[in-house]
């Protein structure tokens, strides 16, 4: 793509021209958006394409994948190492385990979002609106290519008898009368927050045998235990990603915060951990209209 | 299929004769039976529409992403002449037009590269018996349930068509030195985005020119769909569909919603 002035094709440019507005809001959203003072002028969309580095660019530091390496793209995030207590050598026995952050996992879902991003907010821009409302986010592998597609979509509005629009266009993943609560208590969108966080468990063999139910003789208890590595991975995983959100926030709300954790598995004793925030960045700029008192219903069916 | 001028076969045509006698069929449910009557329309009767098309076969560049605007083509063709003998189905009722229409394309074990196309919907006529014929003088369709139905009339909006867009696009592989030149980096592949882009614009920008000739002045509940249907997975129809809405001359002051708290479990 060309640079950032340019950086839709022309068939966007083109379709953005066209006298209809498109809208992917519901009909309920699109009338609580009317409601609000608020006119849809178009669909937009942005889109990246990507390849992700399957593995730490450089393989692992001090020449192989050994005892308390890492792989050189996690060098300066979080990294944790855990030992074999049973002082036994067997190819078939872990001998130390570790948990690491894939930042380069990171680091590309960050330059594909933020990419597929701006090009939604550039095609707002072109249409003159002021924000875009019920943004939805996919990741996906693009057919077979080894490839990776991030596409985001959304629908771009102006504001009615308001000021005209500027670059500063905001965003949100709220729609409809979720939106309008948030402005009823007094706050305007910002834009959205994603944040993502990955990290690789490599099992040792306590953790591999309490995850397989096969700990008693190897821990000695047989009791329900707390598996640390996979704790701290998860906890870790988490922590990560709503750090990276916070950072972003400079001093404003989060609204409507969502954070979804997928594990996969490779092979035995071999996981990751990917946890991905989602919110919206919200600002105060008015005091809160105190809502009506709700009314009690019982439904008949 | 007949040889009457509205392409339609004779059986059908025996069913709606029945229906014109005061009998309606629909796929509405209660309430939306109830709402759709509220707004001032009338179910008259189940209507759909069907083609059974061989979407035929186009040469593709294995390196090169590009449109196959026969597939392209083809698989509006088919959608537009589903489309066209549900209206006619509905035409023929007197309706002025139809709510809750789904269309989808099935493959059947018979057929290899045909594929159905059917478009079902519950044909609506206005009881005030003004007509709401759309500007190509057609009944309206819309893939609104009846809620939805009820909520625009609220706006001040009213359909005028489902509108539709798609475009079939061929994702180029990627050659041994493509991949060795970029293996273990994080980097976009512009040559992907442009064409993945781009197909799904033309897709969008289709749909936008059909609105455009139905004098909308907007579509709503846009959904864009990609399916690989039977091609192979680097072949990718992108389908763009909505739709068409018209505001009304009236100024509409909207009902504000009343917050309510279910004491249901």
């Amino acid at each position: 793509m060309a640079g950032p002035t340019s950086d839709l094709p022309e068939a966007a440019q083109r379709r953005l021209t066209s006298g209809a507005f498109s809208s992917g809001l519901s009909v309920s959203d699109f009338a609580a958006c009317l409601e609000m003072g608020l006119e849809p002028v178009g669909l937009v969309q942005g889109f990246c394409a990507m390849q992700v580095a399957n593995y730490a660019m450089g393989g692992y530091t001090m020449g192989g994948f050994a005892q308390g390496m890492t792989p050189a793209g996690a060098q300066g995030g979080y990294v944790q190492n855990y030992q074999c207590p049973h002082g036994m050598i067997s190819a078939e026995h872990r001998m130390w385990g570790q948990n690491y952050q894939q930042t380069w996992i990171e680091s590309a879902w960050r330059d594909g979002f933020n990419s597929a991003y701006r090009r939604m907010i550039e095609e707002a821009q072109a249409l003159g609106a002021h924000g875009v409302l019920g943004v939805v986010d996919s990741v996906a592998p693009l057919s077979d290519t080894g490839v990776v597609e991030y596409h985001l979509t959304g629908t771009a509005v102006t504001i009615l008898d308001g000021p005209a629009a500027t670059s500063d266009v905001w965003s949100t993943y709220l729609a409809g009368q979720r939106l309008a609560k948030v402005f009823e208590a007094g706050y305007a969108p910002v834009s959205i927050i994603a944040a993502v966080a990955s990290i690789r468990v490599w099992a040792s063999c306590v953790t591999e045998y309490l995850m397989e139910g096969t700990n008693f003789g190897w821990s000695n208890t047989g009791e329900p235990t707390e598996i640390d590595q996979i704790v701290s991975a998860q906890t870790n995983a988490r922590d990560i990603a709503r750090a990276r959100a916070r950072a972003n926030l400079h001093g404003d709300a989060l609204h409507g915060a969502s954070l979804e954790v997928a594990t996969r598995e490779f092979s035995r004793g071999d996981l990751q951990i990917e946890s991905r925030l989602r919110g919206n960045r919200i600002r105060r700029f008015k005091d809160f209209d105190p809502l009506a008192v709700p009314k009690p219903t019982v439904r008949l069916s | 299929m007949s040889n009457s001028t509205n392409d339609l076969p004779q059986a059908t045509e025996h069913r709606l004769e029945e229906l014109e006698k005061g009998l309606f069929t629909s796929d509405l449910s209660v309430n939306e039976f109830l709402l759709i009557k509220e707004v001032g329309f009338h179910p008259v009767g189940f209507v759909m529409g069907s083609s059974i098309y061989h979407t035929g076969i186009q040469a593709r560049k294995w390196s090169q992403s590009q449109e196959l605007t026969k597939l392209t083509e083809a698989m509006y063709n088919a959608r537009e002449l589903a489309m066209t003998r549900m209206e006619e189905e509905a035409a023929e009722l007197g309706a002025d037009g139809v709510v809750g229409v789904r269309l989808d394309v099935n493959y059947y074990e018979w057929g290899k590269d045909a594929a159905e196309f059917i478009a079902v919907g519950t044909a609506v006529k206005a009881e005030d018996g003004v007509s709401r014929l759309n500007k190509a003088g057609k009944p309206f369709t819309s893939d609104l349930s009846g809620q939805d139905f009820w909520t625009l009339s609220q706006t001040g909006y009213a359909p005028q068509g489902l509108v539709m867009g798609t475009c079939v696009y061929h994702i180029a592989h990627r050659g041994l030195g493509q991949t060795l030149s970029t293996t273990g980096q994080n980097v976009e592949l512009p040559n992907f985005t442009q064409a993945l882009y781009e197909a799904r614009e033309l897709a969008m920008t289709r749909m936008q020119d059909e609105a455009n000739e139905l004098g909308a002045s907007g579509i709503v509940g846009v959904r864009l769909e990609e399916k690989s249907h039977q091609w192979g997975s680097h072949t990718i129809e992108f389908l763009a569909i909505g739709t068409a809405v018209t505001k009304s001359a009236e100024d509409v002051t909207l009902t504000k919603p009343v917050t309510i708290i279910s004491l249901d479990n």
